[in-house]
């Protein structure tokens, strides 16, 4: 239920609620490109970075590989708002950055410029934003930063990392957002992942038809997709299901065959689905995801995020499971799951 | 009339060249429920003692830098308390070693006579009428924030945090204040806290100077709490105007501020005016 939200004792304007918004942190990366100035902060240093930044303070920055996902975010905003106009239940795009408030005024002056719907940021100077994603009740977090984005998991926040765009970018939608999302470790945890690792692809099947009727656990974006889910039961109600700005996909290394079904009545039994459902039995990911053409792909294998960018499209790392290099705590899965589980 | 008593133990300032900063005793240390009359323990830690421990700091570092520094803090105890409490809180503060510079007993009638007879630069509190009344009187004031677990406020680092929603607005945003119900008087106090709060950034903006970008004793921020990003621009953009460059930004457009103020930390925060905020008071 949508908690009332209180009207400014002082200035009549309204509040709204944080946890009734879809909140998506964006890091200054990500939404644009800052690749000059990083070069510049990595070679010369924070002063000569910054001053970089103030003397070029009129010229907004390039988009970034979150940009053309967060436009969509906005025409589905738009869509909501006309049908349902008194609804907090949006999308609320945030700028967390840990950049220095004196790159602030580019970064305004550049929201400005590409006429962004971001109100609210963040801008911490040089501290971690990591208290902050909670702070705004955030449902997801996208960040170049491959360690931040590993903290953001541990505290039970779907984040990504994402990179510089592919240089050949497949054109994407500007009314529908389209989302793609791998199965094992990104919807779901990485057990089965386990298996394939440990005992080979064989022993993987096996696994998964024996455990058919044995519901997977939750994975670190499992949230997000059931928030995308939520409104797009919002446009059904208002009878768009056909024209639905919201379309979701899993694409999975499973085969439809044999470990496919798990993975689908796991997804039924949490009361979510996906658009479409691609299962390529070990077979690459790049050519189907061309052909979908999403604004965003998560998966938790770089070797699946790189295959994706060298045919055009955007793709997230997860950096969850087995299959990452470096050792990690063990994460909040359980955290995932509560959090996901209270209201939104 | 006031009394003020000079703190022997600790080496005056240069008041003209210092940076003054008034400080109310019922801040620095916690009031008691019962006077008990003839005790002579020190005073319990009050809400402002981070806020002292790091102030310290940062005199400390401006001083290795320039042994010569005059652009110090110099702070003042405020205290209205009766005179057999006078002697027990010069002894507390020598007992926890506090940088304070002058004691100032007075009356709370003339508390504000007192503030701007001495040149304060700033007037701390945790009450949040004080701090209007003195803002309104035309003597710069700022709340002492009350961190809900005061293990978290650091020691090491001075935050100041500046309050920007009525800096960034221009004239007209103001005058459509008065359609929403503020009176003349306020907004006139809005034009003279504002003014308060310029001479307070310069300070601060030619202290911050003192410090490299990285490992400074001193943090400066600004929040703007319910305007559009448009006005926290023009408020970052003002305060560069008068010399302060801050180190962190926020801008919430109507989220709500405790969660946020808990996690950024200040020690004071630099009200322009909108003083009766819910979400700024004492005890947020």
């Amino acid at each position: 239920k949508e908690l009332r939200s209180e009207r400014d004792s002082l200035t009549g304007t309204q509040r709204p609620k944080p946890q009734n918004a879809i909140t998506i942190a964006v890091s200054s990366r990500v939404l644009f490109n800052m690749d000059k100035e990083q070069q510049i902060y990595e070679q010369k240093g924070m002063e000569e970075y910054l001053k970089y930044q103030i003397e070029h303070e009129t010229e907004p920055f390039g988009p970034g590989p979150a940009f053309p996902f967060v436009k969509a975010l906005e025409a589905v905003n738009t869509r909501l708002r006309e049908l349902y106009p008194e609804s907090e239940e949006l999308f609320d795009v945030v700028l967390m950055t840990n950049n220095h408030a004196h790159v602030g005024l580019r970064l305004i002056n550049t929201i400005n410029h590409h006429r962004l719907f971001i109100e609210r940021f963040c801008m911490t100077g040089g501290n971690s934003p990591i208290g902050y994603l909670k702070a705004y009740h955030t449902n997801l977090y996208l960040s170049a930063d491959p360690m931040k984005v590993r903290e953001a998991l541990e505290e039970g926040i779907a984040a990504a990392t994402m990179f510089n765009p592919p240089e050949k970018r497949t054109e994407v939608s500007e009314t529908q957002l389209r989302v793609a999302f791998d199965g094992d470790a990104v919807l779901f945890s990485d057990e089965s992942e386990r298996i394939y690792k440990a005992h080979g692809l064989d022993k993987f099947f096996e696994h998964e038809k024996a455990h058919e009727n044995t519901l997977l656990d939750h994975g670190p974006l499992k949230g997000f997709l059931e928030s995308l889910g939520k409104l797009q039961k919002k446009f059904y109600a208002k009878g768009q299901r056909m024209d639905c700005p919201i379309r979701t996909y899993l694409v999975t290394a499973r085969s439809a065959a044999s470990s496919g079904t798990r993975a689908l009545k796991t997804l039924r039994s949490w009361g979510l689905d996906t658009d479409e459902a691609l299962f390529l039995a070990g077979a690459p990911k790049g050519p189907m995801l061309e052909k979908i053409r999403p604004h965003i792909f998560f998966d938790d294998q770089m070797f699946h995020v790189e295959g994706a960018a060298e045919l055009g499209t955007v793709a997230a790392h997860v950096p969850y499971g087995v299959a990452q290099k470096r050792p990690q705590k063990k994460l909040a899965v359980e955290n995932a799951k509560d959090s996901s589980a209270a209201a939104k | 009339m006031d009394s003020m008593v000079r703190n022997p133990d600790v080496k005056q300032r240069d008041a003209a060249q210092a940076v003054v900063v008034a400080v109310s005793s019922d801040a620095i240390f916690t009031p008691e429920v019962e006077q008990v009359h003839g005790a002579t323990e020190p005073l319990r830690k009050g809400d402002a003692f981070s806020f002292m421990k790091a102030i310290q700091v940062v005199n400390e570092r401006l001083l290795t830098l320039n042994s010569d520094e005059t652009l110090l803090f110099d702070v003042i105890l405020l205290s209205n308390d009766s005179e057999e409490k006078h002697s027990r809180i010069i002894a507390s503060a020598k007992h926890y070693g506090l940088d304070i510079g002058r004691f100032c007993f007075c009356n709370k009638e003339d508390s504000i006579e007192s503030l701007q007879s001495n040149n304060v630069k700033l007037f701390l509190s945790t009450d949040t009428n004080d701090v209007c009344k003195a803002l309104q009187k035309g003597v710069p004031a700022a709340l002492l924030y009350h961190q809900t677990d005061p293990h978290h406020q650091t020691e090491d680092q001075l935050k100041v945090v500046f309050s920007g929603d009525v800096i960034g607005s221009s004239e007209e945003m103001l005058h459509g204040l008065r359609e929403q119900g503020f009176t003349e008087t306020q907004l006139q106090g809005f034009k003279t806290a504002k003014g308060s709060v310029k001479e307070f950034a310069i300070l601060m903006g030619e202290m911050r100077r003192r410090f490299g970008l990285e490992g400074s004793p001193l943090c400066t921020g600004l929040m703007t709490a319910w305007s559009s990003r448009d006005v926290c621009a023009s408020a970052l953009k003002t305060l560069r105007g008068w010399g302060l460059l801050v180190d962190e930004a926020f801008c919430l457009a109507g989220a709500p501020r405790s969660p946020i103020l808990n996690l950024v930390r200040p020690h004071i925060i630099c009200l322009d005016g909108l003083y009766h905020m819910e979400g700024f008071t004492a005890m947020s």
